[in-house]
């Protein structure tokens, strides 16, 4: 109970530990673990902005100043800013209602997890599932457009139907922030609003809209830098109108073979990214307002909408769900018929043909996130664990650079990677090893960050009781340390391969003809016009990523440590 | 319930085990505070735990007992010293190589695994074979009282419960030394009494050199062959209970040690007889000799609440005259404070009668106990 309890307690002693010299096996893996993150975060990153920066081994802004020159790479930076500004508006609002129908509305159980549920597909589905539903109602052919409306001729290509997608795409990542930030929001902070006698509009005005403000500013950073990364659906639907810096890169390198345009191009999106990113760990950092005081919540249902309201609320979540689930089904439907909105004959073909001719994308695919699964999982689990309890030195440089790749957008990730990984000395391109060690570098901070949460509730005497019982610090990690950290493994390892199976924007630059991608492999059917074999594989995708999910929730729940609450995710900004 | 499962387990091979001396030798410790810079958790500490004995570290928060037995048992590291179990220099030995045994403040039992594996646990790090841990571990849960308690998983374990499972883990890999962080301090006040003997006598009968920290006076004296009562980082004083009480070293140790008296006195002679004392103006004659003393020196008289006898002033025509300025009735025993001509004065008195009551306001006599003054030289 002396200095060591008291120590712990407000945390603001260092224990002597620190100052401990560092165990053998404990040092070698740091060291090891630095050398990786060199290898996969920073190199790449250097050699890009090294192709970007230095000409003839002299440092030059003469190519940057030329790009910048080119008026449709300017409009392309102006774009990509509208573009996320826009989708952070509209999503973050899109979310509000969401999380303050769920947090106040009062709905049955039932309701919340039909809402839980809508909200999570665009999360776990392939990057171009929005789209593809959107060209099949919206097109020139489409069921809505053309069918229902009678409309001839109709551009669906364009800023309008770029934004609705990225919004129901990205609006679940508002949805999330948000929802634990109005249910933290006490109610009876509200109810005390009230018996003040103010008007619940007047209150929600003053009470819970300016306590909610952190998190809806955090939620909108959160979005902008998801529209930002984004490029599937902008590659689909904003067409040559309305140009965008990851198209644009990506145009550059597949079209023109301008590897250093396209890394100067990365390196403008590079800036808006860092700025968000860092305003973003502002405001998490500072937290919300802490209205929790750890006594139990009102059971009574809080009054905080009227009747009439909360139907109104209900109706508009009601009204996007079930426009979600109509965009799903409409995919299934395509996935069904020879060809959606011209032939609507029942047929199998799309999925013969994804099994045949798309057999080797699954395999590969399947391959990489199976390998990729347990590496990332692991590491996730590894990193996390020496961020909270490693040697004092460089463990909050490991945090930082261990997120880069995540914060980045995957576009200035997959280009980094083509310019480090194709030449010697690490030539790697054409390997399944630059896809896998992309995704496991890129996909793990919801593990790592998991870890971390964990470890903080894991009291230091269990490792030390393992110590004084004889066990070294490597089996103390395996035998005490793991098993208990086993659900942010389990994280780790469902995120890796959620990405795996959805991931896009970074892969494009590494797949080849020996390991290519079903992701790859639907915007090759996009570009074929080949939809129904596209819809089929995000059909397919969209089933097995929610297979493996319900399986590793079966499996968390099983865990002797289990809670019985369902696994965070942490999909948010993915 | 011990002593039959002792009697019953004692023959087994694996207990008692080969008791080794500990030794501290000058340690100090530091912590790095954020803001108030390099703080001493321990300055220049040396102590001596002889083989099979319980030594209780003792002593208000943050004095440093916790930041010792830590060091102890190779979770810190020292900044300056050694340590030694038996004659092996262990300053730099890694906690898993050190032979100890450790029972935590929240017992720390793995929450994944079961009542036998947690107590498994060491075993298997030792790579024993299954038999051997199997029979090990139902010996050892016989004999904290547990038979049958394997398979349960810890957080269905009453918190007396998970201490034994505790102690259990932490006695069946032999360790040559047993530490113990303010093992009772998350347990009811009767069920902490009952634990300590029980600790007590286990530890008796294994015979392993144990140190045993607390903040509870009452709890170290009822369990400690010797106690080191320590303050801001150093040891105070080491001794038995009796000597602590008694003898106590300095006014910390005085006031730690249960309730004392300290009483500004001059010595007025030294003499065979013993020493004369000037106390609020009335003189005593100690019997016995107190070295370090002479004539004119200021010392503090320690004085126990409960050898002062309280009397009366109607009653009573020798000793120092007060007036009781509150009166708590605590059943077995009253405790009055007493003003003594502007010196306040706790005393106690034990069993007290209805007809011998002292209420506030009260005349009363103090009549000091020369036999049973201890002098503290002014500090």
């Amino acid at each position: 109970m002396c200095a060591h309890a008291a120590g712990s307690r407000v945390k603001t002693v260092a224990p002597a530990e620190a100052l401990k010299r560092v165990d053998p096996a404990l040092g070698l893996t740091v060291a090891a673990l630095w050398l990786m993150l060199g290898l996969f975060v920073v190199y790449p990153l250097l050699m890009m902005l090294s192709v970007a920066f230095v000409d003839d081994g002299r440092p030059t802004i003469a190519p940057l100043l030329a790009i910048v020159g080119k008026p449709s790479h300017r409009a392309a930076f102006l774009n990509s800013l509208l573009l996320g500004g826009l989708v952070g508006v509209f999503g973050t609002a899109l979310g509000f209602l969401f999380a303050f129908t769920v947090a106040r509305g009062n709905l049955p159980p039932r309701w919340v997890r039909l809402i839980d549920a809508a909200t999570l597909l665009p999360l776990i589905s392939p990057p171009f599932t929005t789209s593809i539903s959107f060209i099949f109602s919206f097109g020139p052919r489409g069921l809505i457009t053309h069918d229902l409306l009678g409309l001839k001729g109709t551009n669906v290509y364009g800023l309008t139907s770029t934004l609705a997608a990225e919004v129901l795409t990205y609006f679940p990542i508002a949805y999330l922030t948000l929802r634990p930030v109005l249910s933290g929001i006490s109610g009876n902070l509200e109810e005390m609003a009230f018996s003040l006698g103010s008007r619940r509009l007047h209150v929600f005005r003053t009470v819970t809209l300016p306590l909610a403000i952190p998190g809806l500013a955090n939620a909108f950073l959160l979005l902008f830098a998801a529209s930002l990364a984004d490029f599937a659906t902008p590659l689909i639907l904003a067409g040559n109108v309305f140009p965008v810096l990851p198209t644009e890169a990506y145009l550059q390198i597949t079209g023109l073979f301008d590897l250093k345009g396209g890394a100067i191009l990365s390196v403008l999106l590079l800036v808006p990214a860092a700025i968000v990113y860092v305003l973003q760990r502002g405001w998490v950092a500072r937290g919300h307002f802490v209205t929790v005081t750890g006594k139990a919540g009102p059971q009574s249902p809080i009054r905080s909408v009227t009747p009439m309201a909360r139907a109104g609320l209900s109706l508009g979540c009601a009204a996007v769900g079930l426009f979600i689930l109509y965009l799903y089904a409409l995919l299934g439907l395509a996935s069904l018929v020879s060809a959606f909105g011209a032939d609507h004959a029942w047929t199998l073909r799309h999925y013969q043909v994804i099994f045949t001719e798309g057999r080797k994308a699954i395999i590969d695919t399947l391959i990489i996130a199976l390998i990729g699964m347990p590496l990332g999982g692991f590491y996730g689990v590894l990193v996390g664990y020496l961020v909270a309890r490693g040697p004092a030195l460089g463990r909050q440089a490991m945090e930082v650079v261990c997120m880069i790749n995540y914060a980045l957008p995957g576009t200035i990730v997959g280009i980094a990677y083509l310019i480090a990984f194709n030449d010697p000395p690490i030539a790697l391109t054409g390997t399944a090893l630059i896809i896998i060690a992309c995704y496991v570098f890129r996909y793990s901070p919801a593990g790592i960050r998991t870890t971390i949460a964990l470890m903080q509730q894991i009291d230091k005497s269990l490792e030390e009781a393992s110590r004084s019982l004889g066990a070294r610090s490597a089996t103390t990690f395996r035998r005490v340390t793991l098993p208990l950290v086993m659900p942010a493994f389990l994280a780790g390892v469902g995120v890796v391969f959620i990405r795996s199976m959805t991931a896009i924007s970074a892969t494009i630059f590494l797949v080849s003809i020996g390991w290519t991608l079903i992701t790859v492999r639907i915007l090759e059917n996009m570009t074929e016009l080949s939809l129904g074999p596209a819809a089929a594989f995000s059909v397919f995708v969209i089933t097995v990523v929610m297979a493996v999910m319900a399986l590793l929730n079966a499996v968390l729940r099983r865990l002797p440590t289990a809670t019985g609450e369902q696994m965070q995710w942490g999909l948010g900004g993915g | 319930m011990l002593a039959g499962a002792l009697s019953r387990h004692l023959h087994r091979d694996q207990l008692p085990v080969n008791p080794l001396a500990i030794r501290l030798d000058h340690v100090s410790a530091q912590f790095q505070h954020r803001v108030k810079g390099a703080i001493a958790a321990l300055r220049d500490v040396s102590l001596e735990v002889q083989p099979g004995e319980l030594l209780t570290l003792l002593g208000p928060s943050g004095c440093g007992k916790t930041t010792t037995l830590r060091i102890i048992a190779g979770f810190q590291e020292p900044t300056a010293g050694r340590i030694l179990i038996g004659d092996r220099d262990v300053t730099r030995a890694e906690a898993n190589d050190r032979g100890i045994g450790f029972v935590f403040q929240n017992y720390a039992l793995f929450p994944h695994l079961t009542v036998f594996e947690n107590v498994a646990y060491g075993l298997r790090v030792q790579r024993h074979d299954a038999w051997h841990i199997a029979s090990a571990v139902s010996d050892v849960l016989s004999l904290v009282g547990l038979a049958g308690y394997d398979p349960q998983m810890p957080h269905q374990l009453s918190g007396g419960e998970q201490q034994r499972v505790a102690l259990a883990r932490a006695i069946v890999i032999r360790p040559s030394v047993l530490l113990f962080d303010e093992p009772l301090s998350n347990l009811d006040a009767k069920l902490r009494v009952q634990m300590r003997g029980e600790i007590r006598s286990l530890q008796k009968k294994l015979g392993i050199t144990t140190v045993y920290v607390t903040h509870d006076q009452e709890e170290a004296m009822a369990i400690s062959d010797r106690i080191a009562v320590m303050n801001r980082g150093e040891i105070a004083q080491v001794g038995d209970a009796e000597q602590l009480y008694r003898r106590p070293a300095s006014a910390f140790v005085a006031r730690f040690i249960g309730r004392a008296n300290l009483l500004p006195a001059m010595v007025m002679s030294v003499g065979a007889a013993g020493v004369e004392i000037d106390i609020l103006g009335q003189r005593h004659t100690l019997p016995g000799v107190q070295s370090g003393l002479r004539r004119g020196q200021t010392v503090s008289a320690v004085i126990r609440p409960e050898a002062l006898a309280i009397s009366d002033a109607a009653k009573a025509e020798a000793g120092l005259l007060g007036h009781v300025t509150s009166c708590a009735y605590l059943g077995d025993k009253c405790e009055y404070d007493v003003d003594l001509a502007g010196t306040a004065v706790q005393v106690t008195k034990a069993n007290p009668l209805p007809s011998d009551r002292l209420h506030p306001t009260t005349a009363v006599r103090l009549q000091l106990p020369v036999d049973d003054i201890h002098l503290l030289p002014e500090e």
